[in-house]
C-alpha cells in the first residue's frame, strides 16, 4: 500500500506546512465570517426568509473561501521547485493529488465544522437537529469542490492570469455540486423530508466518484512540465 | 501541397452543399411549413434554434473526442481538432443563445429567463469560453494543449449532470411552463415542418463541417508555419 | 546500469534546446557536461531523468525505454540542484525524513543523522531550511542523496556555491556512486575541476555534442574544445 502510505506523508508535509505558514486557514475563515456579516446588511435577510436564502448564501461563502484557497494549495510546491522533486520520486502521481485533495478538504471541512454554527446563529435559524444533514451535504458538496477545485488549481499552475481563470473555468463546472447541496440543505431546512432530497444527494455522491476517479487518472498529465 | 489542394477542393464542395441546404431550409422553414397554431410565425425560429443547439453539443463531443486522442497519442492534429471544434461551438452557441432570446421576447415578452435551456446553453457557453481562455493564458504550447485537453474531457463528463441538476432545479417544486417550445417534434405535427426541421438539420451539420474545415486548416497551416520557424535540427 | 539515448531533440517554442543528442552512459562513468551558457546542459540533465518530454528521441535504460515520467525507473535516478527541492519550512531532518517516504526508504533515525553529521549539518538538524545559506541548502541536498543512493546522480552546477570543505564532501560522494557502480553526470562552468573528478567530458554547444572523450594523459583535445568559453585567466593544470 505504497500509494497511501505516499499520500500520507504527503498530506502530513502539508499540514504542517500550513501550521507554520498559516496561510489558508485563517484568511479563509476570516474572509468567510466578514462575508456572511456583508450578506446581512446588503441583503437585509428577514427571519422568515432566512431558511429559504440560508443555503444559497453559505455556499456563495464557502465557494468564495475556497477559491482561495485553490489559490494557495500548490503554493509549497512552487518554492524551490519542489514540484519537480515530487514528480523525480518514484511515486504514483495521483498520491500527489489525492494528499492535496484531502488537505483542501480538512480545511474545508475544519472551516464549515465552525461557520455552519456560526451561520445559524446569524440567521436565527431553529432546529438545531437538523445541522447534521445541513452538514452532510455541505461535506459531500466540498468533496465536489475540491476534487475539481484541485485538479483545476494544478491545471492553471502556469497560467497568466490566474486568479480570474481559476475561478472562470472551475464555476460552470460545478453547478452540480452548487445546485444539488443547496437544493438538498433546503429541503432539510424547510420540511425536514428527508427522502424528499434524495435525487440530490444521489447526484452529489454519483458527481463526487466520478470525479474523484478522473482526476486521479488524468492528474498524471496534469501535472507534468 | 498537394494534401492542402485537395482538402481545398473538397472544403469547398462541402461549402457549396451547405449552401444548396441553407437555401432549401430556409425555403422550407419559411414559406412551405404552415405557421404554429399557437405561436404563430415566430415559431419559425425553431427551425434553425433546434439544429444550432444539437450542433453546439455535437462540437463538444469533438472536443472531448480531440481531447482523449490528443492526450493518449500527443499528435498535434487531434489538438487542432479539438481547438478548432471549440472555436466553432463557440459561435453556435453564442447563435443559438440569440435565437432563444429572439424567440423569447415576442412569446414570453423577456429577452432572458433562467429556464432551463437557456440556462444550460449559457453554462456551455461558459465551459467554452473557458478552455480558450486557459489555451491563450498558457504560454507553453505543449502545457497548453494537455491542461486544454484534460478540462475538455472533463466538461464533458460534466454535461450531463449540469443538465439534470439544471433541469431538476427547473421542474421539482416549479411549475411546469405552459409554453415548451421545443416538445418532440414528431408528435403530431404537419409534415411540412418535419421535411423543414430535417433540411435545416442537414445544413447545419454541412454549415459546421464546412466552418470547422476551414478553421482545421488554418491551425495546420499555422503548425507548418511554426515547424518552419523552428527550423531544421541542422 | 546501462543508458542509451538516442536523437534526443527538445524544443522550446521557436528555438530547439537540444539537438538529437546521442549518448552511452555506462556503469562507473564519472561524466562532466561542460559547455558555454545556453548550450543546453540543465535541459538534458532534465531530459535524463525524466522531468522534460523529449520533442524527438528516446533515452533507454537497460534495455527498457524510459517512459515519460521517472516513476518507472525510481529511485534510481537523482538530481542535485542547489537550492532546490527542499521545502523551506521544513526542518532539515523533516525534509529527509520526508524523501526517505516517499522513495520507500525504511526511515532509520540513526541514518539520518548520520547524513547530516557527514554534510557537517549536525546543529542544524531542527531548523527550518529557510534559515540556511545556499551552501547549507547544497550540503542538504548532498546528504539527502546520500541517503536515497541512486544508481544515476545528475549534478546541475554545484561549484558556484559551496566552500572548500563542502566541494570535497561532493567529490567524495560523486566518487563513491561511481566506485560502486553507479553514473555520475556533472554540468558544470568549473572545467579544471571537472576535468579533474571525472574520466569522461562532453561538451555541448546549442544544444549539440561537440566533444565526447573519456580522459587521456594528456587530454590535449579538450583544451581546444573548451577554449572558447574557458575564462580568461583560467589556466589548466599541466
Amino acid at each position: 500500500m505504497a500509494f497511501l502510505r505516499h499520500t500520507l506523508w504527503l498530506l502530513w508535509k502539508d499540514l504542517l506546512l500550513e501550521r507554520r505558514r498559516h496561510e489558508s486557514l485563517l484568511a479563509m475563515f476570516f474572509f468567510g465570517t466578514l462575508l456572511l456579516f456583508i450578506f446581512q446588511f446588503a441583503l437585509d435577510v428577514q427571519p422568515e426568509k432566512a431558511a429559504d436564502m440560508a443555503p444559497g448564501l453559505l455556499w456563495l461563502a464557502l465557494v468564495f473561501c475556497g477559491t482561495l484557497g485553490l489559490m494557495q494549495l500548490f503554493q509549497p510546491e512552487r518554492e524551490n521547485h519542489c514540484l519537480d522533486a515530487l514528480l523525480l520520486a518514484p511515486i504514483d502521481r495521483a498520491a500527489i493529488f489525492l494528499s492535496k485533495v484531502l488537505f483542501n478538504l480538512m480545511l474545508m471541512a475544519l472551516l464549515e465544522i465552525v461557520v455552519l454554527p456560526l451561520f445559524w446563529v446569524l440567521f436565527n435559524l431553529a432546529a438545531w437537529d437538523r445541522l447534521p444533514w445541513v452538514f452532510l451535504y455541505g461535506l459531500l458538496g466540498t468533496v465536489g469542490f475540491c476534487v475539481v477545485g484541485t485538479l483545476f488549481s494544478a491545471l492553471t499552475l502556469t497560467a497568466r492570469g490566474r486568479e480570474i481563470l481559476l475561478p472562470l473555468l472551475l464555476l460552470p463546472l460545478l453547478i452540480p455540486v452548487v445546485l444539488a447541496t443547496i437544493r438538498g440543505m433546503e429541503i432539510i431546512l424547510r420540511a425536514g423530508d428527508f427522502s424528499e432530497s434524495l435525487p440530490w444527494l444521489h447526484l452529489l455522491i454519483g458527481f463526487d466518484l466520478i470525479f474523484s476517479t478522473a482526476g486521479m487518472l488524468v492528474f498524471e498529465w496534469v501535472i507534468e512540465s | 501541397m498537394a494534401k492542402i489542394e485537395k482538402k481545398r477542393g473538397s472544403g469547398k464542395i462541402l461549402g457549396a452543399l451547405a449552401l444548396v441546404f441553407i437555401l432549401a431550409g430556409l425555403y422550407f422553414a419559411l414559406i412551405e411549413a404552415p405557421p404554429d397554431a399557437n405561436q404563430g410565425d415566430v415559431q419559425r425560429i425553431m427551425y434553425i434554434h433546434i439544429p444550432s443547439i444539437l450542433t453546439a453539443y455535437l462540437s463538444f463531443f469533438i472536443v472531448f473526442v480531440g481531447s482523449c486522442l490528443y492526450l493518449w497519442k500527443r499528435e498535434r492534429r487531434d489538438d487542432i481538432l479539438a481547438r478548432s471544434a471549440a472555436e466553432v461551438g463557440v459561435l453556435f452557441t453564442a447563435l443559438t443563445i440569440v435565437e432563444g432570446s429572439i424567440w423569447g421576447k415576442p412569446t414570453w415578452g423577456v429577452w432572458w429567463t433562467w429556464d432551463a435551456r437557456l440556462t444550460l446553453t449559457a453554462i456551455l457557453l461558459m465551459i467554452f469560453a473557458g478552455y480558450m481562455m486557459l489555451r491563450s493564458l498558457i504560454e507553453d504550447e505543449d502545457r497548453a494543449a494537455v491542461s486544454a485537453a484534460v478540462v475538455g474531457i472533463i466538461g464533458f463528463l460534466d454535461i450531463p449532470l449540469i443538465h439534470m441538476s439544471v433541469y431538476w432545479w427547473r421542474t421539482l417544486h416549479q411549475p411546469p411552463s405552459i409554453l415548451r417550445p421545443d416538445k418532440a417534434p414528431w408528435e403530431n405535427v404537419h409534415p411540412a415542418m418535419l421535411i423543414a426541421l430535417a433540411i435545416n438539420f442537414a445544413a447545419f451539420l454541412l454549415l459546421y463541417f464546412y466552418l470547422l474545415s476551414l478553421r482545421i486548416r488554418v491551425g495546420e497551416t499555422e503548425e507548418r508555419v511554426k515547424r518552419e520557424m523552428l527550423g531544421g535540427i541542422a | 546500469m546501462h543508458l542509451e539515448v538516442r536523437r534526443l531533440s527538445k524544443s522550446y517554442g521557436f528555438a530547439w534546446a537540444l539537438k538529437e543528442i546521442d549518448l552511452e552512459l555506462r556503469s562507473g562513468d564519472c561524466v562532466a557536461l561542460l559547455g558555454p551558457n545556453g548550450a543546453g546542459k540543465t535541459t538534458l540533465l532534465k531530459a535524463l531523468c525524466g522531468l522534460l518530454r523529449p520533442t524527438m528521441g528516446e533515452i533507454c535504460a537497460d534495455g527498457t525505454k524510459l517512459r515519460h515520467g521517472p516513476a518507472r525507473l525510481q529511485p534510481a535516478i537523482g538530481l542535485l540542484s542547489p537550492g532546490d527541492h527542499l521545502y523551506d519550512k521544513l526542518t532539515a531532518e523533516e525534509n529527509l525524513r520526508l524523501f526517505l517516504a516517499l522513495y520507500n526508504r525504511q526511515e532509520n533515525r540513526g541514518e539520518i543523522g548520520n547524513a547530516l553529521a557527514a554534510a557537517g549539518l549536525s546543529d542544524w538538524s531542527g531548523e527550518y531550511v529557510a534559515s540556511f545559506s545556499s551552501g547549507m541548502k547544497c550540503r542538504l541536498s548532498i546528504a539527502k542523496w546520500l541517503l536515497l543512493d541512486p544508481k544515476l546522480l545528475l549534478v546541475d552546477e554545484p561549484y558556484g556555491v559551496l566552500d572548500g570543505s563542502g566541494v570535497d564532501l561532493l567529490e567524495t560522494h560523486l566518487k563513491n556512486v561511481c566506485r560502486s557502480g553507479g553514473i555520475v553526470v556533472t554540468a558544470t562552468h568549473h572545467v579544471t575541476r571537472a576535468v579533474a573528478l571525472c574520466s569522461r567530458a562532453i561538451i555541448l554547444r546549442r544544444g549539440k555534442v561537440i566533444f565526447d572523450e573519456a580522459k587521456r594523459t594528456p587530454w590535449n583535445n579538450i583544451y581546444r574544445a573548451v577554449e572558447e568559453f574557458l575564462p580568461k585567466g583560467e589556466s589548466w593544470p599541466s
